[in-house]
């Protein structure tokens, strides 16, 4: 499964793409959606809302399950992505670009040394 | 317990099948979108391993008698070759699963029943018979199933048969008959039946021939025909409102409460659990009752039902129901006279109240399924 260098992972599978000024993008791996099947829906926090690394976020359904969404770093909302939660299956074409659920300020950008690259996050997947 | 494979086991993995551990076998939750499955039973063939299910025959000379005393349905109306949906009852009235018996000649009978109760229903069958002169078999191991369900599914299974005579009996077979045949020399019954609401039939062969018949139907050139996992399958049930047991029902529960009452037939003499059904007659305590959510979220079973700032109940079975667009299901709730079709109530899903409507069963009807 090919996934962008650019971005880092959780062991939760989320995703963050850090910006200048400490912001980031947070998202799903494609790993994960293709696990989870058909996304039929999402819900995601208001914007203003802090969690600190590690805390549930939101919720992502496919048609047989419910999974908690986890926040990679801590982080305060900034903006979601409400083309996703008006057609959250497209999650299921470009988990990486488009499908980015929400925007962040990071609060501790020590804490992406915890975070997995793109080829531990690949290992880590063989391995688990 | 390792769970056990059924004879396609390489088949849906060869297919790219996502395989689950369902009551004790290895079963395909879904081939790829389940949505598209969902859709495509509902437009076309889709083909389900149903090899789990279990099949218990009986017969002699009272089984007739049996057959009426184990089960709610009045069995004594079948002819030879048509089947019924019924279920078997504890004492207290409770179900201990429900299951289509057909009935297959004067003193023989072909039952049909959940994957999961297996072993209890041969169990209860095989205490209940010690007062008839009837034999009770297991035959769940000496069949493979395969359910070809779909408005084209006619055509698919008609293609896939050669005999002029054979054909002619399939395209005459009546909904919820069944009917011998040979395939490849070993003998089998095609019923029509299904679990999907759609036109369909379940082809009942023995397992070293199963794969021949799965293969035989994949490979049609007529209605599509593709392989549909169990996440499909029980959406497909959903809307069509039929029960899943274990969900929808239980052993606490009676077929008045679990809305099977059209399928209980308390005007024919005695069966097991009749009396504690008429006793149950003048206040049913509950009711199963068809829902969609009119706010965004997605219930699930378990989660609690209010109406009027009451909780009144649980969802059963719920979720996506792609051929409507919308997200519902069931809820087994009190039965309040005023909680009814249009009644507005509320889902907890996750402690956050969503609104939803109780709708008129089934929640999804077929355009045709002749």
């Amino acid at each position: 499964m090919d996934f962008p260098s650019d971005v880092k992972f959780s062991k939760d599978h989320e995703w963050i793409k850090i910006g200048p000024d400490n912001t980031g993008l947070v998202g799903v791996s494609s790993f994960a959606i293709e696990q989870l099947g058909d996304i039929v829906f999402l819900e995601l926090p208001a914007v203003g809302k802090t969690y600190s690394s590690g805390a549930p976020f939101g919720t992502i359904e496919s048609t047989k399950t419910v999974s908690d969404l986890y926040m990679p770093m801590t982080a305060e909302v900034v903006e979601r992505n409400e083309a996703m939660l008006k057609n959250p299956e497209k999650l299921q074409t470009d988990a990486f670009n488009e499908g980015w659920l929400l925007k962040v300020k990071i609060s501790k950008p020590e804490e992406q040394s915890s975070l997995l690259d793109t080829t531990a996050y690949q290992k880590y997947l063989q391995e688990s | 317990m390792t769970p056990s494979n059924t004879p396609l086991f390489a088949s849906h993995t060869a297919l790219g099948g996502k395989m689950v551990d369902f009551s004790g076998w290895m079963m395909p939750i879904r081939y790829g979108s389940v949505i598209e499955e969902h859709l495509h039973v509902r437009s076309q063939t889709g083909l389900f391993d149903v090899s789990h299910m279990g099949e218990v025959r009986v017969k002699g000379k009272d089984a007739l008698a049996f057959i009426q005393y184990a089960t709610i349905n009045d069995a004594s109306k079948l002819a030879n070759g048509a089947g019924q949906y019924s279920a078997t009852l504890n004492e207290q009235g409770g179900i201990i699963d429900d299951l289509i018996v057909y009935r297959l000649g004067d003193q023989e009978f072909f039952i049909c029943v959940n994957a999961a109760n297996v072993a209890k229903d041969f169990n209860w069958l095989k205490e209940l018979a010690k007062k008839f002169d009837v034999s009770v078999t297991n035959e769940s191991c000496q069949w493979a199933q395969v359910a070809v369900q779909g408005p084209t599914s006619r055509q698919t299974l008609l293609d896939t048969l050669k005999d002029p005579e054979l054909k002619k009996s399939v395209e005459q077979l009546s909904y919820t008959h069944i009917m011998e045949f040979s395939f490849e020399g070993s003998p089998g019954y095609i019923a029509r039946t299904g679990y999907t609401g759609e036109l369909g039939y379940e082809i009942y062969v023995a397992p070293d021939k199963v794969e021949t018949l799965w293969n035989n139907l994949l490979k049609s050139p007529v209605g599509t025909p593709k392989p549909i996992g169990l996440a499909a399958r029980d959406s497909l049930r959903l809307e069509a409102c039929y029960l899943l047991y274990g969900q929808d029902m239980n052993a606490e529960v009676t077929p008045l409460e679990a809305g099977i009452a059209w399928a209980t037939k308390l005007d024919k003499a005695n069966f097991c659990g009749k009396d504690a059904l008429l006793k149950q007659k003048g206040s049913i305590p509950h009711k199963l009752l068809a829902f969609v959510m009119d706010e965004p979220g997605i219930a699930r079973s378990h989660m609690s039902v209010f109406w009027n700032d009451t909780r009144v109940g649980t969802v059963t079975s719920a979720g996506v129901l792609p051929s409507l667009g919308v997200n519902g299901g069931m809820v087994f709730v009190d039965n309040i006279e005023d909680l009814k079709v249009g009644s507005e109530i509320y889902i907890d899903i996750r402690d956050q109240k969503k609104r939803a409507r109780i709708v008129k069963k089934p929640l999804y009807t077929a355009k045709t399924k002749d």
